[in-house]
């Protein structure tokens, strides 16, 4: 049972990468997309966050974290929205996905996490797989200046 | 400029989760997620309204519903992996099939619904990717 809701979880998030693309090739607007992708849930968590018991104190870094990473989502979100109109959704989505890599070395200096083999290996495979995306670009880029039809 | 973008995205989106560890580490309690979360959205919608209604950005309807429908596949995905955790299934399971399924998701998409071909180097760097994708859920 649990693992059908692995399955579920990874057909969602394939969809979400998905409407993002329809939404580009729908001429949605990328910032406009962005600010009513993060409305709703705003709408949601304050309310959510109005309904919680008073009296619990949240202490003000706890705002400032939560500001900072919040504008970081925004700009990947934004930056990811662009990016697939010139470019391709998976490699797009890919990106997204492949930025795990960035927290785990944070995780390593910061809390002094061990860097055991497995993450070693998968951050070798993150750059080696950065280094063939981008590879990819500049040879379809050339391909599409010698022979601009290919380019629609 | 699609290069600064995937700098940007590598760059921002790997840390935008990093704060719910961060506060998970100073042991506050659980609650403090849903004032989180308000600030982390709020925070995220001020820094690309606020320049983009400058500069004349439209929210109309069809913004709106994309973005109902983005918000509503986002939730729905992190509801099932966490009724996929509660249900006893460990993360190192979890996190790479819901997030290696939907590269494979999405790179179904684009090959059948939106007709991207990929070249070679391209192709491997996904193969390549989806395996530290699913090696970095894994550590």
């Amino acid at each position: 049972m649990g693992l059908l809701f692995c399955f579920l979880g990874a057909i969602s998030f394939g969809l979400l990468g998905t409407s993002l693309k329809a939404a580009e090739r729908s001429k949605a607007d990328a910032a406009g997309l962005v600010v009513a992708a993060y409305a709703w849930p705003a709408l949601l968590m304050l309310v959510r966050t109005l309904l919680l018991k008073p009296g619990g104190h949240v202490p003000a870094k706890v705002y400032v974290i939560a500001v900072t990473f919040g504008i970081c989502a925004a700009v990947a979100s934004l930056a990811f929205q662009v990016s697939i109109s010139i470019g391709k959704v998976t490699v797009g989505w890919l990106t997204m996905n492949l930025s795990a890599g960035i927290p785990v070395i944070v995780s390593v200096w910061m809390y002094h996490e061990k860097l055991t083999v497995l993450k070693i290996s998968a951050l070798g495979l993150v750059l080696l797989s950065i280094c063939f995306l981008f590879w990819g670009q500049v040879a379809e880029r050339r391909a599409i200046a010698r022979n601009p039809a290919q380019g629609g | 400029m699609w290069f600064l973008l995937m700098l940007v995205i590598l760059l921002t989106n790997g840390m935008s989760a990093f704060g719910l560890k961060m506060i998970a580490a100073w042991g506050l309690p659980q609650t403090v997620k849903y004032p989180y979360l308000t600030a982390w959205y709020a925070g995220g919608l001020a820094v690309i309204a606020l320049p983009s209604l400058l500069k004349g950005m439209r929210v109309g309807k069809k913004e709106l519903f994309w973005g109902a429908v983005a918000g509503a596949l986002s939730i729905g995905g992190q509801i099932a992996m966490a009724v996929a955790l509660s249900s006893g299934v460990p993360g190192h399971v979890v996190f790479p099939v819901a997030i290696g399924g939907s590269i494979f998701v999405v790179a179904l998409a684009g090959r059948v619904i939106f007709g991207e071909r990929m070249n070679l180097p391209t192709a491997l760097g996904v193969a390549l990717g989806f395996i530290a994708v699913v090696l970095v859920g894994v550590s």
